[in-house]
């Protein structure tokens, strides 16, 4: 029963996934991109949660959908009808180019990590109570990925210093 | 004694560093006084010296003194040593003494000139450098020192940097020095091989070399030609007289009293080893001779006054190296002594007339001044009656030792000696044909309208020390008399020991004829140029040729310019243009071009569209996917 | 492990992957290639949390997290840079923003 239960939900999920992905691609208007966004980061957060990973699910929930979507929802609403660059024109060399480089990329990936990593993707290992919960993080970042921590506050120092120096230089109405 | 010795070398170095530092914090005038007074301090200290060497008996009037080991070379230790001893506190008490006179001058001389504190500053530098070449206690010092004052005189002669002539004399100055300078280095490099030590001590035992071999010819060859280049005997004299686009202080420390006389006081210091290459020390003195009669007779026919006094020196210091090519070491630097009074109080006299006419220096344009300045008149008396030996002045007590050192050396003495007294009679001659042109007869309209006198006709600062050397070349001959007394050959011995003079009716012969030949030069100047007289145009006119002849100088300097400098010029053109432009500069050119053109290319890759890198980045990451794949 | 796989999580990730590397080399407007690359970004988290779980260690959640922060300080600075540039009156175009060409 359970079984099936979490086949659904992944069968679900992927499909929000794959469908919203390409929403965000494909939509005209900027705010249907970001709000299809939302949609994908949701759909992650109950993948990453198939997999045992709690913390990061809520992570991703509060951070990305609640914080990053945000600010850009906040940026589109303020260019207003400015953020709309039209489509690429009809189809050109362009276009199709961008999709078979895609493909490529999808299909070399697959069989690069089918042909190295294959036989090891079988069994996944087993895993106690407390993996992915955010006690096992904490004591993930305060013991062996230190470094990694205090490296990314001071990255996220430096963006909050960059956005304000970007958002506060007044322009002189020129036209470059 | 020692610590004296040590502040007399260092004082005019402190003089120049203190000078160098404080720049325009200090008065011009100051930059003056602080290098005059460490001359000063100089001759205080050598005195000194010289009082405590008197109290020693001859046999331990040597001494040395090692600050630190400056060069170690395996097995070689070269230190920053001085020797003490009456050879090297003679020459530090000329040094000093007539160093800071013309120092003391040049205050007064150089008063207002716009560079007039890297004046003092190049000055100081120069006392430092030749006290150090006498004080020297090893070969190598020595020829630092010996360097330093090429140095010294190659910055002072081109101190108006701004006139080419200057700075064209300047480097025939150094050039010609180097070469001697490298002379002198290739024989250390000799000495070094056979005695594996620079010191003296080492180095002047008669065991170094053999009597005579090849070995001691070129050592002393070696050395004679650093002593002929700085001393400017022939053949490598024809920078001395472009040297006088010095200042005239300058003339008269440098190229009068002191470093034209280093050459001197090297045979002297090295004599042990130019007695065993006998005929290099012949050489010497033959080269003196030619010298002196050469000089002479150029002299006869300059219009610069300096000029005139340049070649007059030249002469002398002929008379110097024949007294050394023949042994006569006493004799020679008891002439570099009083030399030094007598041609450094002739310059700074020139120097008075020269101011006092706005610096005008042609002789043509000057006349009837002794009125006009008869202070000045009185002392060029003096120096030009010293300088053409009448006694009692000076010159007459050192010219005549050396004359009766050469009487009394055999033929090739006799030679020499023949033309020491012909240069006599050019000495008076020329000498006081300038004293009558510039000081008899009428004032030249020139003169009159640009005479222009301060305080004793040149003021304080440059009429003291013109005095004080009047009376010195009264005085100073009164130390070695004929019949009498030598103190200088007696204290020179325990260093180099001085041939015997002539004695008897050799000496009274020689001290007559010589005696009779300056007279006469007198006399015949007084017929052709103390009064009006037209004898010397018509000599020129009948012997056309001789008179070209010595208005070239014997065309040295043609000769030497189609030798040396055509060939190098031709050369370096050829190098120039057939070997640096295409074989060097042309590649490099070309290099330059050829990245600048593979950049250029290589950057229009960068479009500006980020498409196209997004691009570049989904087709790298393709390719790289596959090589992974192939790879491993 | 209930469910599929990880591998069909590596294949959902991979897909992810090239729809929004299409994206960013199709659209034309800055705003929009953003979007497209945080979707990249979350595909790399996803394979990164996949793997964590088939290894059972720990390292693949933490790399993902510092994902997250790198991705939320790029938006920021991106989003800047468009709010800067448009207010310029510049035209917000891919294509037509190439001053920083050689």
């Amino acid at each position: 029963m359970g079984e099936f239960i979490v086949w659904v939900v992944w069968v679900l999920a992927a499909l929000a996934l794959l469908s919203s992905g390409i929403a965000v691609v494909l939509f005209q208007n900027p705010f249907y991109s970001a709000l299809a966004l939302i949609g994908n980061l949701a759909s992650l957060a109950v993948l990453y949660l198939l997999l045992a990973a709690e913390f990061v699910a809520a992570a991703q929930v509060l951070v990305y959908a609640g914080a990053v979507v945000v600010m850009f929802l906040f940026v589109i609403a303020y260019l207003g009808g400015r953020a709309d660059a039209p489509w690429a024109g009809k189809p050109s060399p362009q276009s199709l180019a961008a999709i078979v480089a895609a493909a490529a990329i999808a299909v070399e990936i697959v069989v690069v990590i089918a042909l190295k990593a294959g036989d090891q993707l079988s069994t996944p290992a087993q895993i106690e109570d407390d993996f992915g919960s955010p006690a096992e993080i904490g004591r993930l970042f305060l013991g062996d990925h230190l470094l990694a921590f205090e490296v990314t506050s001071i990255v996220l120092l430096v963006a909050a210093v960059g956005g304000v120096i970007l958002g506060s230089a007044v322009p002189r109405g020129s036209r470059s | 004694m020692i610590a004296a010795a040590w502040i007399a070398l260092f004082a005019p170095a402190a003089a120049v560093v203190a000078v160098a530092l404080a720049g325009t914090g200090i008065t011009r005038s100051v930059a003056g006084f602080l290098a005059a007074g460490s001359a000063l301090v100089s001759f205080i200290a050598s005195v000194v010296v010289f009082a405590v060497l008197l109290g020693e008996s001859p046999e331990e009037r040597t001494h040395s003194s090692t600050l630190w080991t400056w060069l170690s070379a395996g097995d070689l230790k070269i230190g920053a040593e001085i020797q003490i001893d009456p050879l090297s506190v003679f020459m530090m008490l000329v040094v000093s003494g007539v160093g800071f006179l013309i120092l003391a001058y040049a205050v007064g001389y150089m008063n207002g000139d716009a560079e007039e504190r890297r004046y003092h500053a190049y000055k100081a530098l120069f006392v430092f450098s030749m006290l150090l070449l006498v004080e020297a206690g090893n070969l190598v010092l020595l020829l630092a020192g010996w360097g330093m004052v090429g140095l010294s005189s190659y910055l002072l002669i081109n101190f108006w940097h701004q006139r080419t002539t200057a700075v064209a004399a300047g480097k025939k100055a150094f050039i010609m020095n180097a070469f001697g300078d490298a002379t002198f280095a290739l024989a250390i490099f000799l000495l070094i091989q056979r005695t594996g030590s620079v010191e003296f001590s080492a180095v002047f035992s008669s065991d170094v070399v053999e009597h005579g071999s090849t070995a001691a010819v070129l050592i002393a060859l070696g050395l004679l030609g650093g002593a002929v280049a700085k001393s400017a005997q022939v053949p490598l004299h024809t920078w001395l007289p472009d040297a006088m686009e010095g200042p005239t202080p300058v003339s008269a420390l440098i190229h009068a009293a002191t470093m034209v006389t280093a050459g001197v006081y090297l045979i002297a210091r090295t004599n042990v080893l130019f007695e065993l290459a006998p005929a290099i020390q012949d050489l010497a003195g033959i080269l003196g001779g030619v010298t002196i009669l050469l000089a002479g007779l150029i002299a006869l026919v300059q219009t610069d006054i300096k000029r005139v006094i340049a070649y007059s020196t030249m002469s002398q210091i002929g008379y110097m190296f024949v007294a050394v090519g023949l042994g006569a070491y006493g004799s020679g630097l008891f002439h570099l002594m009083t030399h030094a009074f007598f041609k450094a109080l002739l310059f700074m006299a020139a120097g008075i007339v020269i101011h006092a006419l706005s610096d005008e220096q042609d002789i043509r344009r000057m006349g009837g001044l002794g009125r006009a300045m008869p202070f000045t008149y009185r002392v060029f008396v003096v120096g030009a009656l010293s300088l053409a030996a009448i006694p009692p002045l000076s010159g007459f007590f050192s010219k005549d030792s050396i004359l009766g050192a050469a009487a009394n050396a055999g033929t090739l003495g006799w030679i020499l000696w023949t033309a020491g007294a012909i240069g006599a009679f050019l000495t008076a001659l020329y000498t006081f044909r300038l004293l009558f042109i510039v000081f008899w007869g009428e004032m030249t309209p020139f003169a009159r309208e640009h005479l222009h006198l301060k305080r004793f006709e040149g003021g304080l600062a440059m009429a003291g020390p013109v005095a004080i050397l009047a009376v010195l070349s009264f005085l100073g001959g009164w130390l070695q008399v004929p019949w009498g007394w030598d103190l200088v050959n007696e204290w020179i011995d325990p260093v180099a020991e001085s041939a015997a003079e002539a004695t008897g009716t050799t000496l009274v012969f020689s001290v007559a004829a010589s005696l009779a030949l300056a007279v006469a030069g007198i006399w015949l100047a007084w017929r052709w140029y103390g009064r009006p007289s037209d004898v010397p145009e018509r000599t020129r006119r009948r012997l056309p040729w001789a008179a070209r002849a010595l208005e070239h100088k014997f065309y040295f300097d043609e000769a030497y310019d189609l030798a040396f400098y055509e060939p190098a010029s031709r050369k370096a053109v050829f190098l120039t243009r057939y070997v640096e432009q295409p074989l060097f500069l042309a590649p490099l050119g070309e290099l330059g071009t050829s990245v600048r053109a593979a950049s250029r290319r290589l950057s229009s890759l960068q479009t500006g569209y980020v498409r196209e890198y997004a691009f570049a980045l989904a087709a790298g990451l393709a390719v790289l996917a596959i090589v992974f794949i192939l790879v491993t | 492990m209930l469910g599929p796989g990880v591998a069909a999580y590596l294949i959902l990730s991979v897909i992810l992957f090239a729809t929004g590397a299409f994206g960013v080399l199709i659209r034309r407007s800055p705003l929009i290639v953003l979007l497209a690359l945080e979707i990249m970004l979350n595909a790399g988290n996803l394979a990164l949390i996949a793997f964590a779980r088939q290894t059972g260690t720990g390292t693949g959640q933490i790399f993902a997290l510092t994902v997250m922060v790198v991705a939320a300080a790029e938006a920021v600075v991106g989003l800047g840079l468009i709010v800067a540039v448009s207010r310029r009156h510049v035209e917000l175009d891919v294509d037509k923003l190439t001053t920083l060409r050689g």
